[in-house]
């Protein structure tokens, strides 16, 4: 299936501030878009609803009145005077805004629907209102709020239908960038060049030198990681600190950052792992007994327990409870989000019920209890023993060797990851992650996620070539992450779609 | 201070600027309707949801003796003031959660107010490994905004605390099978939604829809350029989206010729909707400004839910700093934990009591606007250490037209369904059943 796709707020942004040179971010506005595996532009639940239909009206009509504001000569230059000859002007301010906000030529239908909205209104209103009402129906309209795929010929053989150079272009821009094509892309898809494989992947690589591109892994890591659990973050203020308001954010920036060097300048899975970087500011740098920054960020080379993305410290923090460290949550974090493995259901028609737990035991103890008791262990035993080997963060992500004066026991064990390799004993995160830095499964996982976020919904079975190629890509990379999205922009899902029953 | 425009021709783009002052002011108001005969008093219809169950010792009526004589519990103190407002409805169960997909949480809080199972699929999975997709049906409200919210400016307002899980655990609302409706979790948006638009003039107001008007069509004969290209599937969806957009071009001639004042609240400050400190004062503004929607007849359906199911907030200016759904999970062996239970569910039925206190200070014909309220309270498992689906913490509020008040009712293993048919009835829908059929018997009995 390849579904209508509704931008997403990210999206409209994005696209608003290209086609508009508008950054006003209209979309803050909408409500938030439902997710499904961490990712909000998931075409079967991001779905039109009363809210969003309405702001999307409100929104148009701030976008087109900001716009002829700024002056409607820029917009849709005109040097007659008359009625007719605004009506003129109207109708090739309709193809060219037409075109780029449709991101393809106008049918001559809709074409002829907006010069008529155009000429009703020039006549009315005037020629700027005209310019204006023209705009808020065009933001409005199906063409602009979603991708919709082409209109081709099916190819008999495989009943897919290959995307027309404009569906190419609009594919690529919203994977890459997250936003609209940019004028290259316009102009191979009016050239009709990106049909082949080698300018599909020259203009991907182009794409990924965009400055889009990098707000573009920012997006993708906010939701493989799913880091909107750090908005509004609670803690405990630590030793030294009265105002903790905020720092969820402050958290995000530091990891995001760590996941931008990983990407950007390391570039590859084991260094995502392995890396020893942390980036801290003067807050953070304070919680955490490193030395920040007066202003912004800065990284940290070699601070102590530091090493890649399990030991960053916005990620212990966000996986973890207000006032202790989160064993659980870091254990279902590496089996769902690393290792694409699922917690198994519980037996039917059991009731997980916790015990009644005591006050006053340590962690361990409290926690044994999951693994004990007879219906939570079928769960538990596969995600507590990984959790416990993070012991030496704290719910701060504070590295820490003792607590409560005694020396932290960070033995951990990883079960059922389906590879010898990750399977077994371990003690505290460095040794996890230099597993999981060669684990194929983890590869095989972020592939799968890249290929979740670029199609906009979860794998199914038919995707099955199409993903298999790219995890194939992306392992003969060496773990490149360039070439992992580049492999995803060839791979028959990105370049075709199935044959609709009008197709043949 | 807030002035008062006399006469006000009221749309959702009417807004009556308050001269100043960032305090939560609470204006004077009276109803729009309040020289209108009785007979002609808009009925209100809000549902509240509290998340993870409650403290049972502490919620439940004492000292029953019969169904009129009984006392509140400690949980509901707050609400003494409005005791013959009240109706408990004990031995009320989630029968729909008994069987289908999805974990406890996930089933309870999608059928609560559907009355519906959750579809099957693997849309969401939950921390049990749980796989469902959304609830499979309308939810009350909607179904009764079908009937009495078409005509008001908007037809059902959805508003959330830090209802931020944009998942199945985290919506109560349905426009249909699949189709849930987002809460608005921020203040100033709802604001703006409610009342920016007060202060237009008659003339401004016509010009406005007659442009949305000529907007509107052209974009609804787009839908037609594209649903001939896409799947079936997707053809779906353009259709529901076009509805939306036709729904929407009809509520711009919602126009409420009031004759008498409404008053726009003072404009909220920016909040951060995930900062758990600010809680009460967004929880305090939304259900303000859901106070003076009724007032002006912007709306006549809400919803209302604290967070979302299996949460993890804490309610600091309680000094309740557990976290939601692992506190609700102590025992009653930790006393620590049942003191922070009870306060935190104390003070959702504080909330309830300064709405109710805010709609009972609005006059509305002889009596107030209160009078016209019906607020319908639930959960999605009635005790969160036990995820038990039996016995759910069921209130109503008000209703008085059609409920007989005051009373603590004790049903036998009786579904929710009907009380969501009884809710439909109160609010003039014709219904003997109601989301899962086999499910309904007809209203609850013993309410009228």
């Amino acid at each position: 299936m390849a579904p209508l796709a509704l931008l997403t707020r990210r999206q409209y942004d994005a696209t608003i501030a290209d086609l508009m040179a508008d950054d006003s971010q209209p979309s803050s506005s909408f409500p938030a878009e439902n997710q499904v595996a961490g990712f909000n532009n998931n075409t079967e639940v991001h779905i039109a609803n009363p809210l969003l239909v309405e702001q999307f009206m409100n929104a148009a009509e701030g976008i087109a009145s900001r716009a002829v504001a700024a002056g409607v000569d820029k917009l849709a230059p005109c040097a007659g005077t008359s009625t007719a000859e605004h009506a003129q002007c109207g109708a090739s301010f309709v193809a060219s805004f037409g075109k780029r906000a449709f991101r393809r030529p106008l049918t001559s239908d809709e074409a002829q629907a907006f010069n008529t909205l155009f000429a009703g209104l020039n006549a009315t209103r005037g020629y700027s209102a005209a310019v204006e009402l023209t705009i808020q129906a065009a933001l409005q309209s199906p063409q602009f709020l979603y991708r919709v795929d082409s209109t081709r010929a099916a190819t008999p053989e495989t009943g897919a239908v290959p995307l027309d150079a404009y569906q190419l272009a609009s594919r690529l821009s919203y994977f890459l960038t997250g936003s609209m094509p940019d004028e290259a892309l316009f102009g191979a898809a009016d050239a009709g060049a990106l049909l082949s494989s080698a300018e599909i992947e020259t203009q991907a690589r182009r794409l990924l030198e965009t400055s889009r591109a990098r707000s573009m892994v920012r997006d993708f890591n906010q939701q493989w990681l799913q880091l909107e659990q750090l908005s509004g973050l609670a803690r405990n203020p630590p030793q030294g600190l009265t105002d903790v308001r905020g720092i969820g954010d402050d958290y995000r920036e530091s990891l995001l950052r760590f996941m931008d060097q990983a990407f950007w300048e390391h570039g590859d899975l084991k260094s995502l792992f392995l890396s020893p970087t942390t980036f801290v500011n003067a807050r953070l740098g304070s919680v955490l007994g490193l030395a920040g920054p007066e202003t912004g960020f800065a990284p940290v080379s070699d601070a102590p327990g530091s090493v890649g993305l399990l030991s960053q410290p916005g990620l212990m923090a966000m996986l973890a409870h207000s006032d202790q460290s989160g064993p659980v949550q870091r254990g279902v974090f590496v089996r769902q989000r690393l290792l694409c493995l699922d917690v198994p259901p519980p037996p039917p028609g059991l009731n997980p019920v916790a015990p009644d737990p005591a006050p006053g035991l340590t962690t361990r103890e409290r926690f044994r209890v999951h693994t004990e008791a007879v219906a939570c262990a079928g769960c538990h035993k596969l995600i507590d023993g990984t959790g416990f080997g993070f012991e030496q963060y704290d719910e701060l992500g504070r590295y820490r060797t003792e607590e409560y004066g005694l020396p932290v026991d960070a033995s951990g064990e990883m079960l059922g990851s389906g590879e010898t390799s990750v399977d077994g004993p371990f003690d505290g995160v460095e040794e996890l992650s230099t597993r999981l830095a060669s684990s194929s499964r983890v590869e095989r996982c972020l592939a799968t996620n890249w290929y979740r976020y670029a199609m906009g919904r979860v794998e199914t079975e038919a995707d099955g070539c199409s993903l298999r190629d790219v995890e194939q890509k992306f392992t003969a990379s060496g773990g490149q992450f360039k070439e992992l999205l580049v492999a995803v922009t060839l791979s028959e899902a990105f370049r075709y779609r199935p044959a609709l029953s009008g197709d043949m | 201070m807030n002035r008062v425009r006399k006469n006000p021709e009221l749309t959702r783009r009417h807004f009556l600027r308050a001269a100043g002052g960032a305090s939560v002011a609470l204006p004077l108001l009276s109803s729009l309707r309040a020289g209108a005969a009785a007979e002609d008093f808009p009925k209100r219809l809000v549902l509240m949801y509290t998340p993870n169950g409650v403290v049972p010792e502490a919620w439940w009526p004492r000292n029953v003796t019969s169904e009129s004589s009984w006392e509140l519990n400690t949980i509901h103190q707050p609400l003494a003031s409005f005791k013959d407002r009240l109706l408990f409805l004990g031995g009320v169960d989630l029968k729909v959660t008994d069987v289908g997909p999805g974990g406890l949480h996930q089933k309870g809080i999608g059928g609560l107010f559907t009355g519906q199972q959750l579809q099957s699929g693997d849309l969401f999975v939950d921390g049990c490994g749980q796989r469902a997709g959304w609830a499979n049906g309308i939810s009350v409200d909607q179904q009764v905004a079908k009937k009495i919210g078409v005509g008001t400016p908007i037809t059902s307002l959805e508003l959330g605390v830090r209802a931020t899980e944009n998942d199945v655990q985290g919506r109560i609302a349905y426009a249909g099978p699949g189709a849930p409706l987002p809460p608005m979790n921020d203040p100033s948006e709802v604001f703006q939604r409610l009342f920016s638009g007060f202060g237009q003039n008659t003339d401004e107001l016509a010009e406005l829809r007659a442009r949305r008007r000529s907007v509107l069509d052209t974009v609804q004969a787009q839908f037609k350029s594209v649903s001939g290209r896409v799947s079936s599937a997707d053809q779906q969806k353009l259709e529901a989206h076009l509805t939306l957009v036709r729904d929407l071009e009809n509520r711009m001639a919602a126009t409420n010729n009031g004759s008498t004042a409404c008053v726009a609240p003072a404009v909220p400050a920016r909040l951060d909707p995930n900062i758990e400190d600010d809680m009460p004062v967004i929880a305090g503004l939304h259900l303000d400004m859901l106070a003076t929607a009724f007032a002006c007849d912007l709306t006549r359906v809400a919803s209302f839910q604290i967070s979302t199911s299996l949460n993890h907030i804490r309610y600091p200016w309680l000094d309740s700093l557990g976290e939601g759904h692992a506190l609700s999970h102590m025992g009653p062996s930790d006393s620590n934990a049942f003191r922070e239970l009870v306060a935190r569910q104390t003070w959702h039925s504080q909330l309830l009591a300064n709405f109710l206190t805010r709609l009972s200070q609005i006059p509305e014909g002889s009596g107030t606007v209160l009078d016209n309220t019906l607020v319908l309270w639930g959960n999605e498992v009635a005790e969160g250490n036990t995820h038990a689906h039996e016995n759910i913490p069921f209130i109503t509020a008000g209703g008085g037209w059609h409920f007989r008040t005051g009373r603590s009712l004790q049903y036998t293993s009786a579904s929710h369904n009907d009380l969501l048919v009884s809710v439909l009835n109160a609010l003039g829908v014709e219904a003997t059943s109601f989301g899962q059929a086999d499910l309904c018997r007809g209203p609850l009995p013993n309410l009228v």
